[in-house]
């Protein structure tokens, strides 16, 4: 890689009191480069543009300007902090004569990996956290849109995630935009793209948005495509003219269910066939309404604030199968199977609260939309968690992960006080006073 | 528990690099420069492949001087590859070359479905057997029709003309553009392209890339219109002077 910025180099900007310090080149794509910086003692990224990119793309500054004015709609979002031009005495130390410009943003910890690294198998992780993962995305995409603005561009490619955590971050934020406002010149990533996009009937926007969500939520949750099943085998060779039938004149969802002409294939989208499956009704239907009503009528695609919905009452109901172990997301009062292993799922306890109700399984959460339905849907900070007993995993505990003290009810009417951080025995418990409301315990 | 051990089905992306070995290409550490320029392009490569999980890269290279030969005939994955170096001598039986890849091309041994193959012709010379009849050899194959072609010129005395019709008809926009033959003058410029076909090139055979209005406009202009979506070549940036760097070859 030849580095347009010199590694070492102490480079002043406009409007910046100090110098920014390259540490080193990180990255590069045909749009630009991505370097680790220092700024007054705090390390950030610095992503800087090829020249030739401001001729395609005009209105890329007024963009990032506009964006750096409204702010990150949430921490989700390595959101453009600073615009980066050079002062006439920093312009000859960049190793090009028309020097160029970039914005500065908050660095990617290492524990963030690339979401393609899951679509490709090459990730271990749990089922709830590539939930809460889908989560976040819808979420980042609710603040996004609340605020007006649309992304444009989201595919795998902008996408990171935490293993460990379910945590992501969005990057690539350069194409957000008023909603409506200037055409601008992306069209997005073929595969992601909106048909109406695909096929140039419209330019991006918040109802382009809702697709490529759906397909990226799709893509994260089941490891395959929508839209590659039966009619894939057909095209032998899989370039731009047969992704535009695919994605765009001919496109029709995996799991149509009025019509069964492109269902996966046993062997080749296996994938598809063991993971859809494992999501409950309410989440298929909003891939459903996307990818079949929803694709000729953008207005009727699922809603930002839907999947936030249904994936978060999706971990509500995650319950490990007595059986395998794996993650099983049945629907609450009836009899479910195991997904995995087929066997019967028996009726789990819930912790229930004034506004939902969590099953009692090792890893679910408590968060004070929990209690308070104005609070708005928020799995950042749990107030509670459901924990197995370290040295015996059938003992199941409520961790107080709050700043306040519980008190517990048990069963044979005394009461005990949870302090912060301490974890209470499920087996003797009949209900829990916490800071943000009564939970009772339904076996 | 961990999230089922499934993964979206992928399809073999076939590179194939056609290389002259031809004596000439022993003059001015040229043959060197272009196993460097290879080998060190396959991390990249294998990189790319990581990141594309839509992909199977599968890389093979034939070598032509006075006969053409496979110099690595077996499709090995990108990551297991481990590049030989090449030999000058001879003459330039580059259209021997093209009736190779055509076997190749065809199915079988062609998979049934796959992505568009990859094939980078680098060349100093002239052919000195019959390329006409070689080419037209491999553009009755249907995968070769469906191929990403590049070129890549090594030194002024490379016949352009020969170049330009492997990869096809030229495009109507000015400029550089990978329609034409790439030309390097020096072992840097012929590393950037080599990089560039096996990172930038590959990735957009196999997953495309995020998509701007004035590039699809001018893929339309361009006669011929492909059904790839090339990348932007690599930025000359090492020398603001010298658009292509000095002239070494």
């Amino acid at each position: 890689m030849s580095w347009l910025l010199p590694e070492g180099a102490r480079l002043h900007f406009q409007g910046l009191d100090q110098p920014l310090t390259i540490l080193r080149g990180l990255g590069g794509g045909t749009q630009g480069q991505v370097y680790a910086v220092e700024a007054g003692g705090e390390t950030l990224a610095l992503k800087w543009y090829l020249p030739a990119c401001l001729a395609g793309d005009p209105g890329l500054p007024r963009r990032l300007r506009q964006s750096i004015g409204l702010g990150t709609p949430n921490p989700d979002f390595l959101w453009p902090l600073a615009l980066l031009e050079p002062t006439a005495a920093s312009r000859p130390l960049i190793r090009h004569p028309e020097a160029g410009f970039g914005y500065l943003m908050a660095l990617r910890p290492p524990s963030f990996l690339g979401a393609h690294l899951h679509a490709g198998g090459q990730l271990e992780i749990s089922l709830q956290n590539v939930l809460r993962a889908c989560f976040f995305l819808a979420d980042g995409f609710h603040q996004l849109h609340l605020k007006g603005l649309c992304y444009k561009d989201i595919s795998l490619g902008n996408l990171f995630l935490e293993p460990g955590s379910g945590r992501i971050l969005i990057c690539d934020n350069d194409n957000v935009d008023i909603d409506g406002g200037d055409p601008g010149s992306v069209l997005g990533t073929p595969g992601f793209m909106a048909p109406e996009v695909l096929l140039r009937q419209s330019r991006p926007g918040a109802g382009s948005d809702l697709f490529s969500l759906a397909v990226l939520i799709f893509r994260l949750l089941t490891r395959h495509d929508p839209f590659r099943g039966r009619r894939e085998l057909m095209i032998r060779c899989l370039d731009e003219p047969a992704r535009r039938r695919l994605y765009g004149e001919e496109a029709l969802f995996i799991f149509d269910p009025d019509d069964a002409g492109n269902r996966p294939d046993p062997e080749e989208h296996a994938a598809a066939l063991v993971t859809w499956p494992i999501y409950p009704a309410a989440l298929q239907a909003l891939f459903v309404q996307s990818f079949c009503t929803g694709l000729r009528q953008p207005q009727r695609r699922a809603l930002t604030g839907q999947w936030t919905q249904a994936l978060s009452r999706c971990l509500d109901q995650r319950q490990l199968c007595p059986g395998c172990g794996q993650e099983t997301f049945p629907e609450p009062e009836q009899e479910g199977r195991c997904w995995h292993c087929g066997a019967a799922l028996p009726r789990a306890a819930r912790l229930q609260a004034s506004h939902g109700s969590v099953v009692a399984a090792a890893g679910n959460a408590l968060y004070p939309h929990h209690f308070n339905p104005l609070l708005g849907l928020d799995l950042h900070q749990p107030i509670g968690r459901l924990e197995a007993h370290p040295s015996d995993p059938t003992l199941l505990g409520l961790r107080n992960l709050s700043s306040e003290p519980w008190q517990a009810t048990l069963n044979d009417g005394r009461t005990l006080r949870l302090e912060p951080g301490r974890t209470c025995n499920l087996a003797a418990l009949q209900d829990i006073r916490t800071s943000a409301g009564t939970l009772t315990l339904l076996a | 528990m961990a999230f089922p051990n499934v993964r979206l089905s992928n399809r073999p992306l076939h590179f194939i690099y056609l290389c002259d070995c031809s004596g000439s290409m022993a003059a001015q550490g040229k043959m060197q420069a272009l196993n460097q320029a290879i080998r060190q392009s396959l991390p990249g490569m294998a990189e790319v492949a990581r990141q594309n999980p839509e992909a199977r890269v599968l890389v093979r290279a034939v070598s032509f001087a006075d006969r053409a030969a496979w110099h690595l005939a077996e499709p090995t994955p990108v990551e297991q590859l481990e590049w030989r170096d090449l030999q000058a001598g001879g003459i330039t039986a580059m259209g021997e070359a093209l009736q190779l890849v055509a076997t190749a091309l065809q199915s079988p041994p062609m998979e049934e479905r796959a992505l568009p193959p990859v094939l980078v012709l680098i060349s100093d010379g002239q052919p000195t057997d019959d390329f006409d009849r070689g080419l037209a050899t491999l553009m009755r194959q249907p995968w070769a029709q469906k191929a990403v072609r590049l070129a890549i010129a090594m030194g002024h005395d490379a016949d352009l003309e020969v170049l330009q019709q492997f990869i096809g008809p030229e495009t109507a926009a000015g400029g550089r553009s990978a329609r034409r033959p790439l030309q390097a003058s020096n072992a840097t410029s012929l590393a950037q392209y080599i990089q560039w076909a096996s990172t930038a090139v590959v990735g957009a055979a196999s997953m495309p890339a995020s998509r701007v209005a004035a590039a699809v406009a001018a893929d339309r202009a361009g006669a011929g219109a492909s059904n790839i979506h090339l990348p932007d070549l690599p930025p000359t940036i090492l020398d603001p002077t010298d658009d292509v760097g000095p002239l070494v070859w």
